[in-house]
């Protein structure tokens, strides 16, 4: 995993309660080129911090701490502002899956995750982001 | 035996015993002696020196015909009635409770159905008298089917009460059932989360280091891990909580190995040929860290230099439960040297000791400039 240059200027934020998850997560984002702005472990957490820092990538983790979970902050979150979000989440019951997948995103990654995994996922949810931003314009 | 569905017992009553039978015999023979004895009293019951009941109707064809057809209808929905009790009780005697109410019942029924039938044939041959004697028969049925009755009442009641209580048993433990289902789910959700923690850690770990071996030690050990959390994965995710489709996991497995070995100058090619195989937990995870340990291989030892290739993961299986798992790659080919028994590579060490814990055998061989390695061992037979 190199630095990217295409990503040097983009800041991503982490919604993750297992800190040592959003540790890694962490360092891989910088690794490939993203000043992380920081960690959030609970979807409230997550939204107050997407709506001051406005960052260009969430990752974000499904279950989380306090009530509410990732994908109704991802819901709430893609309702103010334009940001990429992706999935990184170790649940996997189809139920869940299906209710995260109806919500606008822009990636999905299943737990425990290979470094390719995360990066070509990375890649796509960029792309999208991008893509979205010219049609904007246009 | 007349059911031959059921497994006959020692225990087991036939249909009548052989004391019934006698009785049965005995009553018959009594109803007929009178009519041997006295041969009158037989013209008596048949005479026929009264008016036909059509008289009664003033042979209003209308009235007669609407008589007759509603008696003879009557008559056979109570025949037809009868003969489905019977087949009933004869069917699942075993398992109904009082069979012989049942009996009694379709007894009192075909007596009903035989006075109908009569009253069509009184309505042209006088029969009154043989008509009386089966009114008595029926009321005798009758009457014991309403004496014999009440008397069960209290036992059915008891076995209403029993029933109920065996459905609210069976719904409390279909609640367990699901409560102990969700609660496994929950426990392989846990562990393949801490399993992930666990290759975070390796991960950073990696990151405070320069040394490219180093950096390689730390990705092997995320891998072995992975290997185990991926298990827990597949479980988590099917039906069954108890057992792995091997095949599923196998080609995530190698997916996953490839894409942590990928080299985009030069590619190496992934072929897998799998048969479906279910097994245990407990022969999952040793076949999956061997598994991990020879596609690693392939990748490290088998591609020195940058050279690209194929590697092929094959799982076979027999129906008697006999499976191969084999990981062949077009690489360099082993040392000709090579032995199995004394070698330093940390990852056959793994290979053969888990080997052992299949109690499978392990082989690994140069084809050609192939090299190849197999695994056979056995599906343990309680993994479904």
């Amino acid at each position: 995993m190199h630095h990217d240059p295409r990503y040097s200027h983009l800041r991503a934020l982490i919604v993750e309660d297992e800190a040592l998850v959003a540790e890694e997560l962490s360092e891989r984002l910088s690794r490939l080129g993203f000043s992380v702005i920081g960690t959030a472990d609970s979807a409230d957490q997550g939204i107050a911090m997407a709506t001051r820092e406005r960052p260009d990538l969430i990752l974000m983790d499904i279950r989380l701490r306090g009530k509410k979970d990732g994908v109704q902050a991802a819901d709430e979150i893609r309702g103010l502002l334009d940001t990429s979000i992706v999935y990184v989440t170790a649940l996997s019951d189809a139920a869940t899956v299906e209710r995260a997948k109806r919500t606008d995103h822009d990636g999905f990654l299943l737990k425990p995750f290979q470094r390719t995994d995360l990066q070509s996922t990375i890649d796509i949810a960029m792309l999208r982001r991008a893509a979205r931003a010219r049609e904007r314009e246009n | 035996m007349s059911t031959p569905a059921f497994s006959p017992s020692p225990c087991e009553q036939p249909y009548f015993g052989r004391n019934q039978l006698l009785t049965l015999g005995l009553l018959t023979a009594l109803a007929f002696a009178p009519f041997l004895i006295w041969p009158s009293l037989l013209r008596g019951l048949l005479a026929t020196d009264f008016l036909p009941h059509a008289y009664c109707y003033l042979k209003s064809s209308g009235l007669i015909w609407t008589h007759v057809i509603a008696d003879a209808l009557i008559g056979a929905a109570y025949m037809a009635i009868s003969i489905t009790l019977a087949y009933i009780v004869h069917k699942a005697r075993r398992d109904i409770p009082f069979h012989w109410v049942l009996l009694a019942f379709g007894l009192f029924i075909v007596a009903c159905g035989g006075t109908h039938f009569l009253d069509v044939i009184t309505v042209w041959i006088p029969v009154y008298v043989f008509s009386a004697a089966v009114k008595i028969f029926t009321a005798m049925a009758s009457i014991t089917t309403a004496i014999v009755l009440p008397l069960v009442v209290p036992r059915v009641l008891a076995l209403v009460q029993q029933a109920k209580t065996t459905e609210q048993a069976t719904v409390e433990l279909r609640a367990s059932e699901e409560r102990k289902e969700a609660l496994l789910r929950e426990v392989h959700h846990r562990v393949k989360n801490n399993l992930a923690v666990i290759c975070s850690l390796f991960y950073l770990q990696s990151t405070h280091t320069e040394d490219q071996g180093t950096v390689q030690i730390f990705q092997e050990m995320e891998n072995r891990v992975h290997s185990m959390a991926l298990v827990h994965e597949s479980l988590y995710r099917s039906e069954n909580l108890a057992r792995v489709e091997f095949a599923e996991y196998a080609r995530a497995l190698a997916n996953d190995i490839l894409g942590s070995y990928r080299n985009p100058e030069a590619p190496v090619r992934l072929k897998v040929e799998l048969e479906p195989v279910v097994m245990s937990v407990d022969q999952a995870i040793p076949c999956g860290l061997i598994l991990n340990e020879l596609i690693s291989n392939s990748f490290k030892h088998g591609f020195p230099d940058g050279a690209g290739g194929e590697i092929k993961v094959t799982l076979r299986s027999t129906s008697a439960g006999a499976c191969t798992l084999s990981v062949e790659d077009s690489g360099v080919g082993l040392p000709f040297d090579f032995d199995m028994n004394n070698t330093k590579s940390l990852g056959l060490k793994l290979v053969r000791s888990l080997t052992r814990q299949v109690r499978g055998a392990f082989e690994l061989a140069r084809i050609g400039s192939r090299t190849s390695a197999q695994l056979r061992f056995r599906v343990d037979s309680h993994a479904s």
